[in-house]
């Protein structure tokens, strides 16, 4: 089962400004649990790639935050998931039938449990 | 001080001013640029930032603190001194002193910096300035008046963590009704630039050239939000997948708020001999007010404040645009430049062309070197790179950013089409 994470950057992830609570070794590990990561933030695309570098993680996507309906059709999965700190995340997560946490909630993990099989 | 009024020139025909070239920019400071202010860290406040720029600017004119006799400041960075940004209290408590009140958080008082930097002679209080480019036409005006002879003009740009420029009310009467749902005049901004495109025939992509230049400047810039905290090139891919706010208006066509300050010395050029730096002369200043003959700001409307603003001001300082070897125009929406531009004719530039001037040579280093300073849009909404650049500019201590071509007079001129100012500067007295 394929499973689509996709993080915010700004007070989502640690090295957003603001930074959130989803650490680097977060991330790392929702990679390695074999879930499908990207960013889809307001940052420009040249940023989001910048902060993937600083991660040492290699992206599966990455996205304007109003392009997050592409994230759908261009990454084959099973189920999706956004999460981030704005109301914008939500209304776009909820527009483009992505499942949703706020940040808050992603600092805790909460894709651990849905764990696609490795 | 009251707020004052009567002291600005825009009542036509304007004869040229009476202290042309006797009033001089000669220091400038800035602090570090924060997206916002975290609530905590207490040498990061709004205060800080201005003390530590207030500072930097008297160094920077080499002169010491008692020398001060005069500042006016715009405390929140905004008309009638309010901060832009949401106030601190009274929702969560102030701190110890001297920060028990917004006065230091966000907004900056004259009265509050003089305490803190313990300016003992200062003769002249105002913390009721306007937005930049009024608070530096004024400042130069009372110089020239001889209301104060060595004046700081702090110049503070606040932050906090949550919403931004919100307009707060439950309720939204008149014009107000058909913009408030949408954010700060947003729509408004939109809409004029959906009017300009059909008009010109043009589009929204076409102003990517504009908006790349102004980011590489701004990378040159080392007090920029951008230099210092998201240095990567910024490209025309980034640019067009920018997310609409209010179409034609996307995230890259508005400034990004942050939490900063500047503060400039303005003294007479008689005094300004026997100090540091070489003077910036102050050549003329004029300004305008305009309101919308409707609900809303159209096109119409624009071009026309914009025309009588710039024609005031070629008739004021008894100069033209080919005497204009470097223009800042603001950019806060960036749709505004081209407005500015096309009124001012800088480079023979027509009504409906400036985007064609942007697809052309607007680097530093060609003939036309637009917004030298990367504007709002390369750093960050602190506003002051208008002042700043052109300063330097005309010193010859721009660095990376110093433009190849004759740099002896530039314009700056903001903020919006229908309240602005535009300033004359000169490397000599005229």
């Amino acid at each position: 089962m394929a499973i689509v994470l996709s993080f915010d950057i700004d007070g989502t992830l640690e090295l957003g400004d603001p930074p959130g609570g989803v650490t680097t070794d977060m991330v790392r590990r929702a990679r390695d649990l074999g879930f499908l990561i990207g960013s889809c933030s307001d940052r420009p695309l040249s940023s989001q790639r910048s902060i993937w570098a600083k991660m040492d993680l290699t992206p599966d996507f990455i996205a304007s935050k109003h392009q997050l309906g592409d994230v759908r059709s261009k990454v084959t999965a099973d189920a999706y998931y956004h999460m981030g700190d704005r109301d914008t995340d939500y209304e776009v997560a909820e527009q483009h039938g992505f499942g949703f946490w706020w940040a808050d909630e992603a600092a805790t993990e909460p894709w651990i449990g849905l764990a696609p099989a490795t | 001080m009251t707020r004052e009024v009567g002291w600005e020139r825009n009542k036509d025909p304007l004869p040229i001013w009476e202290h042309r070239g006797k009033v001089a920019l000669v220091g400038r400071g800035h602090s570090a640029t924060d997206r916002r202010w975290d609530g905590e860290s207490m040498d990061k406040t709004l205060g800080a930032y201005t003390i530590i720029a207030a500072q930097e600017a008297m160094d920077d004119a080499g002169i010491r603190p008692d020398e001060v006799d005069g500042i006016i400041t715009s405390p929140g960075g905004q008309p009638g001194g309010a901060p832009i940004g949401d106030t601190w209290g009274p929702v969560r408590e102030y701190f110890d002193p001297p920060y028990d009140s917004e006065d230091g958080l966000t907004q900056v008082t004259a009265e509050w910096l003089a305490r803190q930097m313990n300016l003992t002679n200062i003769k002249y209080y105002n913390s009721h300035g306007d937005t930049l480019w009024n608070l530096i036409a004024q400042a130069a005006q009372l110089v020239g008046d001889g209301r104060c002879e060595v004046c700081l003009v702090p110049y503070p740009t606040g932050n906090l963590q949550g919403r931004y420029h919100q307009t707060p009310g439950l309720e939204a009467r008149g014009g107000a009704q058909w913009q408030s749902p949408w954010g700060w005049g947003l729509s408004g901004q939109g809409f004029t630039f959906e009017q300009y495109a059909r008009k010109y025939g043009t589009n929204h992509d076409r102003m990517a050239p504009f908006i790349i230049q102004e980011r590489k400047n701004g990378l040159l810039v080392p007090f920029s939000y951008y230099a210092t905290h998201e240095p990567e090139p910024f490209t025309e891919e980034d640019y067009l997948n920018g997310r609409w706010i209010a179409q034609n208006l996307s995230i890259f066509d508005c400034d990004r708020p942050v939490q900063a300050a500047a503060c400039y010395v303005i003294t007479t050029a008689e005094r300004a001999k026997d100090m540091k730096q070489k003077p910036v002369y102050i050549l003329d200043h004029t300004e305008s007010s305009f309101q919308p003959r409707s609900f809303v700001q159209t096109l119409d409307d624009t071009e026309e404040w914009c025309d009588i603003q710039a024609n005031r001001s070629y008739q004021s300082s008894g100069m033209g645009p080919d005497d204009i070897d470097i223009f800042l125009p603001y950019d806060g929406f960036a749709i505004f430049t081209q407005y500015y531009i096309e009124s001012f004719g800088w480079r023979g530039v027509k009504k409906g062309e400036a985007h064609d001037f942007y697809a052309g040579d607007i680097s530093i280093e060609g003939p036309n070197p637009l917004n030298t300073g990367g504007g709002n849009m390369g750093t960050g909404r602190m506003r002051t790179t208008f002042i700043t650049d052109p300063m330097e500019q005309l010193q010859g201590r721009a660095g990376p950013r110093q433009v190849k071509i004759k740099a002896e007079v530039a314009v700056t001129h903001g903020v919006l089409p229908g309240n602005a100012a535009t300033l004359w500067f000169s490397s000599t007295p005229g």
